[in-house]
């Protein structure tokens, strides 16, 4: 207000100090001399303005730092939650299934309720572990393991009760998968998920290329394969070549900007008498464009598989005579993969389907092919529903229709780690 | 003795690596932000001290940034992190930072720099309760919109850029100073540009323009999404619309990331105009820096209003 004045009076000061310069001049000189005046002080005015608004924003300023904590001053803000605590999250994934070859009824089970627990251990090391139950296979401690977070060269270090780096769908959990099932393929060649107590290193190359190397060393490999060693008295000690050994090299290319190639290799061996070598293969290509039209991507994904391996105890004829089953040692080499292909479409909705071809790595016959179709519903980030229907055809066996709902949720800390991007 | 084929395999390793790795001796700090908001802002600040690479497209809404593995080596390879803060990063940083193996930029370390660690913020939930739906524990992040808490930003840039390099922290202080300058000289030209936004009733698509309606003085009446973070019902958009039409809100801005035709149809429906802002530098065309994306924001707005007073 007090700028305003003073602008008022600087208008009209040369008025009020010169009354009769009108008389001695010329009118357009006058008229020339006020357009001056009013200019200047217009320029005047502004400039009293613009210092207005920098008082006013730097009283603004002055507010906001005052208002900020004094621990945010020094150091990262800290979460308004008690940090000792480790993050824990609560899964539940439930489904309802009918098909041809079960009667004409529903089946309703838990397919996992799963408590995830993670926490920083010291500057060193960080701790996770998952417990968890389903309608089918009881409950137990599915993972839990130690994580270093600060070797020198790249490396990380991860010992315990874990998933095994096994290509790319083993070592998800049930509920992050992209379907219902886990595929046949993989289902058999590791019973579930590729569970395993061990551990392993992981490498990061320095270069801009991303290479990781990931080494390992096991009991077993493979849910199934480490719950029956547990089960057979496992005594704890192996000699090396007795033991899983793990190499899984993987890389990435930015195709463009919205697409891009993940590649990665498997190779999974026992060294004593060559008992078993699994080779793998996966690829993933993804489309990620920006996220503001209608049409948000698609992920592409194959694995496949070749395992060569010795089973002891396995049928391997019938006695002509008695005809009873003839047991014995036999090496089969069996191969099955899966490849599927998801579309999503605006925020809530994706599409997809799936191809799995499958052998039995401890059998002769038993080939299995199964082909899906499926759709989720995501009615929020931590929330989701999937409808799936699959076509599945066994060899020597009437194939099956199966229809299901599964239904997911995810209460409390919810995170995709790297490895489930 | 090591075989012919090792050591031709051995020497092509060491060429791969030389040719790949580690930035060359004497080079500028290699600075890694998340958005480029802060990647413009550090520029700005570093001059020539700094190589910054940025993570995000400004077209990406920051909350569903991929996870791609090629950020992964970006992030092991840095001197330092510079990261908007306040839990915007919570999608994407985490699993990256899980296999950096680049213990300096974790957000224990020294090299983590948090640009919020100035600002006042607001919307802090007083529960974490996920019914309210996808809220930010730490507050509202979207505190670049507003170009004053931008200057705050600016100066936990500089005083973290000298913490990691302080024998450059003279020229980081000049560049903040130089910076700033720019952003006052800046400020008192937008203030005066929105005035004609004072008081203006807006619905945006989700609830990030909480900064900017109240740097420029918009009353913002709803968000397209149910809550932040959940995805529009029909039941929420006949409210919604109910809202509009009662309260005569004749503004909907949308972010660039999320979908247009839902925003077009409720405007359409209230007969409002649709005003296209990007919440990232970059999401628009020739909004590269973080000056020119406020600019960009602010005449969207102003067209907008224009438009639907006309």
């Amino acid at each position: 207000m007090v700028f305003r004045l003073v602008g008022v009076l600087l208008c009209a000061a040369p008025l009020i100090l010169h009354p009769t310069a009108g008389l001695a001049a010329t009118k357009d000189d006058e008229l020339a001399a006020m357009k001056s005046e009013l200019a200047a002080t217009k320029h005047e005015l502004a400039a009293t303005r613009d210092a207005l608004t920098n008082v006013e924003r730097r009283l603004d300023e002055l507010e906001s730092s005052a208002a900020v904590p004094a621990q945010a001053q020094s150091g990262p803000r800290i979460p308004p939650v008690n940090i000792d605590n480790p993050a824990v999250s609560f899964v539940v994934s439930t489904l309802g299934k009918t098909d041809s070859g079960g009667g004409s009824g529903w089946d309703f089970a838990l397919q996992s309720g799963e408590l995830f627990i993670s926490a920083p251990i010291d500057p060193f090391l960080r701790g996770y572990a998952s417990i968890a139950g389903s309608t089918e296979e009881g409950f137990g401690i599915e993972e839990a393991a130690l994580i270093t977070t600060a070797l020198p060269w790249n490396l990380t270090a991860k010992g315990g009760r874990f998933f095994a780096d096994v290509g790319r769908l083993p070592h998800w959990h049930d509920e992050q998968l992209p379907f219902v099932y886990r595929p046949p393929s993989i289902d058999r060649f590791f019973g579930g998920e590729s569970g395993a107590e061990g551990a392993e290193v992981a490498w990061l190359a320095p270069t801009e290329q991303f290479i990781r190397v990931t080494a390992g060393l096991y009991n077993a490999v493979g849910n199934e394969r480490s719950e029956e060693l547990r089960e057979d008295g496992f005594d704890g000690y192996r000699s090396p070549d007795e033991l899983t050994w793990l190499v899984h090299p993987s890389t990435y290319f930015d195709l463009t900007d919205a697409l891009n190639l993940e590649l990665g290799g498997t190779y999974l061996t026992v060294p004593q008498h060559s008992t078993r070598n699994l080779y793998g293969f996966d690829a993933t290509l993804r489309h990620q464009p920006g996220t503001s039209s209608f049409y948000l991507g698609f992920v592409l994904g194959s694995e496949w598989y070749w395992n060569d391996e010795e089973f002891q105890d396995v049928e391997i004829g019938v006695d002509p005579v008695t005809g009873d089953a003839l047991l014995g040692n036999e090496r089969f080499r069996r191969n099955g993969g899966y490849a599927y292909l998801e579309t999503f479409f605006g925020r809530r909705y994706s599409f997809g389907v799936e191809g799995d071809y499958a052998e039995d790595p401890s059998s002769a016959a038993n080939r299995q092919r199964t082909h899906s179709a499926f759709a989720s519903w995501f009615p929020s980030e931590f929330q989701r529903l999937r409808f799936q229907v699959d076509q599945i055809d066994p060899s020597g066996a009437d194939d099956d229709q199966r229809f299901t709902v599964q239904w997911t949720a995810f209460l409390g800390s919810h995170a995709h780690g790297f490895a489930t991007r | 003795m090591a075989s012919r084929p090792v050591e031709i395999a051995s020497a092509a390793l060491c060429a791969y690596f030389l040719a790949f790795s580690a930035s060359s001796a004497g080079a500028a700090l290699r600075v890694v932000a998340t958005f480029p908001d802060v990647a413009d802002m550090t520029r700005q600040i570093g001059g020539d001290r700094v190589e910054v690479v940025p993570i995000a497209e400004g077209s990406r809404d920051p909350h569903k940034v991929p996870v791609k593995p090629s950020f992964v080596t970006k992030l092991n390879r840095a001197d330092a992190l510079v990261v908007n803060g306040l839990g915007l990063e919570h999608t994407f940083l985490p699993p990256l930072l899980e296999v950096a193996s680049n213990p300096k930029i974790l957000p224990t370390g020294a090299a983590y720099i948090d640009a919020s660690l100035y600002v006042q913020v607001l919307e802090v939930p007083t529960s974490q309760n996920r019914s309210q739906g996808e809220l930010h524990p730490l507050g509202n992040p979207h505190i670049s919109l507003d170009p004053v808490r931008g200057k705050l930003m600016a100066k936990a840039i500089a005083d973290g850029l000298a913490r990691v390099d302080p024998a450059g922290a003279s020229a980081y202080q000049s560049g903040l100073a130089r910076f700033t300058a720019l952003l006052d000289q800046k400020i008192a030209e937008w203030e005066r540009l929105a005035a004609p936004l004072r008081g203006v009733k807006a619905v945006s698509y989700h609830q990030d323009l909480t900064y900017l309606a109240e740097r420029y003085g918009l009353d913002m009446v709803g968000t397209i999404e149910t809550k932040p973070g959940v995805p529009a019902t029909p039941g929420h958009l006949e409210e919604l619309v109910d809202t509009m039409k009662r309260e005569q809100v004749k503004l909907v801005i949308r972010e660039v990331a999320y979908e247009m035709p839902l925003a077009q149809t409720v405007a359409e429906r209230t007969g409002a105009q649709v005003a296209t802002i990007s919440t990232l530098a970059g999401g628009l065309p020739g909004t590269e820096t973080y000056v020119d994306s406020i600019e960009a924001n602010l005449k969207a707005l102003l067209g907008a209003v224009q438009a639907s007073s006309g």
